[in-house]
């Protein structure tokens, strides 16, 4: 527990630092937000109107200030491009981004792992070969390619799932929680759980193409190091069947070094996949970023690089917690 | 093992409790696809409050199938003004003020009155709250309501294109109600009195409006408008080929051209392309204030425009989705002169190469950086005059800019040539002149930057306020030619306004000035529906 706070504590002056940096950084772009907001054919007039609405014509360093003390009563302020509250941005995208970074995981582990193991004890045979190929194929396939793939074959070819979008555009319901697979369950509409799903599964494909193809690299390799260790030959020689300790002993030490690369993968997932999620039309942080930048919304890029930087160092710190439930070793240090 | 088995035995009910309260349950709720119309749209409306709204064109086609406007242009010339709200209407002779008599019974969507009141409250709340109206809302001097139905606009200057100004989005009348209620979050509750109510807005993924019953002009025969969030243009496209979208709208085109859309889908059958004319200039642009540029000799501006192959550029660059553009005036305004199809420059480079000389560059010695917007569109016509100018011996190095940094590059004056544009919001050729000619306005926006010139302002200022359509006319056939003489810019295409529609959906009608589509007319032919 001391450990735990130790950690948070440390993350203050991280976001301090993410503040001062990005806050400087999104007004060194060329170009302000009334410009970007008003488009062609605005006269400076019409920008200096905006610019003194939007009350970027205060000094920066006083616009800090006042940013920050909006923070301190939580207030990550408003969108100057839709003038709604930036915290209701984030979050109404957040369930979207946490969805599909969550089944990517999910489908990366269930393909990646077993992968790794099956390549690992077929060491240097045909299918260590073909997996070593496949994961080369899924670490530098580019999403974009991928994704047109997919859309080609299974939505356009085999008419399976959907070619975009998070939900079929004539369901007519009203969000509860945010997250689509959850909120048809909640409102007794199974159906809406199962669009929701064959939306899913496409943008998740892509996104875990890449961790999947990263996961059997790693676990491949930490594999072939763990079998060949003493321990393995102890356990063997006490007479354990060979899934005992391929599986008890061979993987769950292999994992931990796949589980930092995880760990740090998910974190950047929540960051947003910009081009899965353009690709795909789905609605998550990576979008309202991209477009946050395209349009100088100081605000909105504030608020979400805060947020980012704020679940990245939760996720490294889960992850470091995890490490403890799989290493004894380091349970006994973080205390 | 004996927990295992437990564990199994937990799984397996889950499992069979989940696949009975599949059967058990309802279905969701679902809009009939024959009734319901599914519009792509690149991004997210930036805002659904008609005073807040800064012309952006995806938030303005949605505001004018929520609200109405007093005014709206007559499809499919779009050249004349019908009634909207406003039953009819009187310029005075000095164009100083207008009067307008409203329809009676109109209500707004939350059942209150439309009435002289509203119609004022909504104009003063949009002309004090949108930066983007100030400049012509900014002329009224006051409003005075007369009785329940009438309203008199008192202007401070005469101003003859007054009414084509209430056709905009941004002069649509709100509930002033429904303001009250919501004060400055009205934008994410819209009312207004429009044949769609708004019911819906999910962020990046839709907004969805539904059939208003007691629209006054009967209601639509469509249930639902659900605005698509699609934000990449290949999906779109599939999306639009295999039925996820019924309609293309046309705001993503501005950066590109969908020709190899168009030809996929005219091969394919199911979309039809609508293509219709529209206001929109494109040009390359002198700075005609720099001193010192090169380009401020008339004879470099000259061999500049004779070195460029006009017909190349439409029919092989824009693929013909465009039309030539003669003058400062595009060839579909009223105020448009036949006689610029001659005065204007055609394709000779020889001419070029020697006024060239006269102006005392030999080949390769004059060099340019053009400016322009990022985008396909602009990248592909600036490299197309850039081996014009090289073929009469002008080396041009071509800078794409995002538009925050380009606009500042054109308003400081920092370039000599510019690829650039113009849309009107409003059909009136005050919307491409006055703003853009007009010397005194030069450093204040995106203009041609004309250097000081009374006479020229005069004229410009005299064809903005004159009260008698034909004078006027005559006026601005003037300014056309006086403005054709100085060559402020190589008038280059205007582009037409591209909607993909899906072959079942018809009655759609394609607005060009704004370009924003109107969906109370549409409907779905029910016998080719796929869904």
């Amino acid at each position: 527990m001391h450990y735990v706070f130790r950690r948070l504590l440390s993350l203050l002056p991280v976001l301090a630092l993410v503040l001062v940096v990005v806050f400087s950084l999104s007004r060194a772009i060329p170009g302000d937000p009334a410009i970007a907001l008003l488009g062609p054919g605005a006269s400076n007039e019409q920008i200096a109107a905006l610019r003194a609405q939007l009350q970027l014509d205060a000094p920066a360093p006083g616009q800090f200030l006042s940013y920050l003390a909006g923070l301190a009563h939580g207030d990550l302020g408003t969108s100057l491009k839709s003038g709604r509250p930036v915290a209701s941005e984030i979050l109404e995208r957040l369930p979207a981004t946490l969805e599909l970074s969550a089944a990517a995981m999910l489908i990366a582990l269930a393909l990646g792992v077993p992968a790794g193991v099956w390549a690992a004890l077929r060491h240097n045979s045909g299918i260590d070969h073909a997996i070593r190929v496949l994961s080369l194929c899924g670490v530098s396939m580019p999403a974009f390619l991928l994704a047109l793939i997919l859309q080609l074959v299974f939505s356009i070819e085999l008419g399976w799932l959907p070619i975009s979008g998070r939900l079929s555009p004539y369901i007519v319901s009203e969000p509860m929680t945010g997250f689509a697979l959850l909120d048809g369950i909640l409102a007794g509409h199974p159906d809406e759980s199962w669009d929701a799903l064959r939306h899913l599964l496409l943008p998740a494909c892509v996104l875990a193409a890449f961790l999947a193809a990263t996961v059997a690299r790693f676990v491949r390799n930490a594999m072939i190091e763990v079998m060949g260790e003493d321990f393995i030959r102890t356990a063997r020689a006490k007479g354990l069947g060979e899934q005992a300790v391929v599986f008890g002993h061979g993987l769950r030490n292999a994992l931990l070094p796949a589980l930092t690369v995880l760990g740090l993968s998910f974190a950047e997932m929540l960051g947003g996949a910009i081009l899965t999620e353009t690709v795909f039309s789905w609605p998550g942080i990576g979008r309202l970023m991209f477009d946050a930048i395209r349009n100088r919304d100081y605000p909105v890029i504030q608020g979400a690089t805060l947020v980012f930087a704020l679940l990245f160092v939760l996720t490294s710190l889960a992850v470091d917690l995890l490490y403890g439930v799989l290493d004894p070793r380091l349970r006994r240090k973080m205390r | 093992m004996g927990l295992e088995v437990r564990q199994f035995a937990c799984c397996l009910a889950l499992c069979m409790a989940w696949l009975v309260s599949l059967t058990a349950a309802a279905a969701s709720p679902r809009s009939d696809p024959r009734e319901s119309l599914v519009v792509a749209v690149s991004n997210d409306p930036a805002s659904l409050d008609p005073a807040r709204n800064a012309a952006e064109p995806i938030g303005s086609e949605m505001i004018v199938n929520i609200f109405d406007t007093l005014v709206a242009w007559t499809a499919p010339g779009f050249s004349t003004l019908e009634g909207r709200l406003a039953s009819g209407w009187q310029m005075a002779p000095d164009a100083r003020s207008l009067t307008l008599q409203l329809r009676s019974g109109v209500r707004f969507h939350d059942g209150t009155q439309l009435d002289a009141q509203a119609v004022k409250f909504s104009i003063e709340r949009t002309r004090e709250l949108n930066p983007y109206m100030q400049a012509s809302f900014g002329a009224i001097a006051s409003i005075t309501v007369t009785d329940p139905l009438t309203l008199t606009i008192a202007l401070r200057q005469p101003m003859p294109m007054f009414l084509s100004l209430l056709a905009q989005p941004q002069a649509a009348i709100v509930s002033p109600a429904a303001v009250r209620k919501w004060g400055a979050r009205f934008g994410d509750h819209p009312v207004g009195t429009g044949p769609f109510v708004f019911r819906s807005y999910k962020a990046d993924t839709s907004v969805v409006l539904e059939r208003n019953p007691r629209y006054f002009r009967g209601p639509s025969k469509l249930q639902r408008v659900i605005y698509r969030v699609i934000p990449d243009a290949s999906t779109r496209r599939l999306e639009l080929k295999y039925g996820g979208v019924d309609v293309g709208q046309q705001a993503g085109q501005l950066a590109s051209i969908p020709a190899d859309d168009i030809a996929s889908f005219n091969k394919d059958g199911k979309v039809r392309v609508l293509q219709v004319p529209s206001q929109i200039i494109r040009q390359l642009e002198f700075n005609n204030s720099a001193a010192g540029s090169p380009v401020r000799d008339l004879r470099v501006r000259q061999a500049m425009a004779y070195a460029v192959d006009y017909e190349g550029l439409v029919k092989g660059v824009l693929g013909g989705l465009a039309q030539r553009v003669y003058g400062p005036l595009p060839s579909s305004s009223w105020a448009f002169d036949p006689a610029m199809k001659q005065r204007a420059f055609h394709y000779d480079p020889a001419r070029s190469r020697q006024l060239l000389a006269a102006a005392g560059y030999q080949p390769g010695s004059l060099k340019l950086t053009l400016h322009t917007y990022q985008g396909s569109i602009w990248a592909s016509v600036a490299t197309f005059l850039q081996a014009n100018f090289a073929d009469v011996g002008i080396a041009v190095t071509v800078q794409q800019s995002e538009f925050p940094q380009f606009r500042a590059l054109q308003t400081a004056g920092q370039f000599d040539i510019a690829l650039d544009g113009r849309q009107p919001w409003y059909n009136d050729p005050d919307a491409h002149v006055t703003i853009g000619y007009l010397s005194t306005l030069a450093d204040t926006a995106m203009t041609f930057r004309m250097p000081r010139d009374a006479a020229l302002d005069g004229l410009i200022l005299r064809a903005q306020g004159s009260s008698v359509p034909d004078e006027r006319k005559a006026l601005y056939y003037r300014l056309q030619q006086q403005l054709a003489d100085r060559v402020p810019a190589i008038y280059l295409f205007s582009n037409d306004i591209i909607v993909f529609v899906r072959s079942n959906v018809k009655g759609i009608v394609v607005n060009s000035a704004p370009p924003l589509n109107e969906y109370w007319g549409v409907y779905k032919d029910g016998a080719l529906a796929e869904h």
